[in-house]
């Protein structure tokens, strides 16, 4: 890591404000994946799914842009990987939210 | 406000304590150390890509099933 530039980036509000959110969809959404891969309860992945989202979505609007410095290029290449996986929960929850419904069709 | 200038310091410092003791407050506090969490928050980002990387990962493998 090179550190010879000011360093109050880790303790930006905006930073922690990303961070906070990251931490929370990571945990909403690990949650859900294992519940989805081990082909448990997919109404409660399905929850789980939104809640992930919805932190996701909090932590991609995180005003970052036009920031110098090596903490802002992380945080602005944690955004993009944000971004991804917002896209891809998107995706995965309407797979879900089509299943069930079909489910609920045929029971 | 010339009663503000004019109120000597330790009446002023007094006056704080007393206010600070009915409401329960320590004026000497010492606001908690900012090393602690600043080490914390770096460990954190530098595992926050990883994460997030793993949730790609695993979303990408549920997408192929």
């Amino acid at each position: 890591m090179t550190s010879k530039a000011r360093s109050p980036g880790p303790a930006d509000p905006l930073l922690v404000t990303q961070k906070h959110h990251h931490r929370k969809a990571f945990e909403y959404i690990s949650k859900a994946l294992k519940i989805d891969e081990e082909d448990g309860r997919k109404d409660v992945a399905v929850e789980l799914y939104r809640k992930g989202i919805a932190e996701l979505e909090k932590g991609v609007a995180v005003q970052i842009r036009g920031q110098v410095g090596e903490p802002w290029d992380k945080a602005r290449r944690l955004q993009d990987k944000m971004m991804t996986n917002l896209v891809m929960a998107q995706d995965r929850l309407e797979v879900l939210e089509k299943m069930l419904a079909m489910n609920h069709h045929s029971s | 406000n010339s009663s503000t200038l004019t109120t000597p310091q330790g009446q002023v410092d007094s006056l704080m304590q007393e206010v600070a003791d009915e409401a329960g407050l320590d004026l000497n506090l010492d606001l908690p150390s900012a090393q602690s969490s600043a080490v914390g928050q770096s460990t954190a980002s530098a595992s926050a890509s990883g994460e997030q990387d793993e949730l790609s990962q695993r979303l990408a493998k549920l997408r192929q099933m």
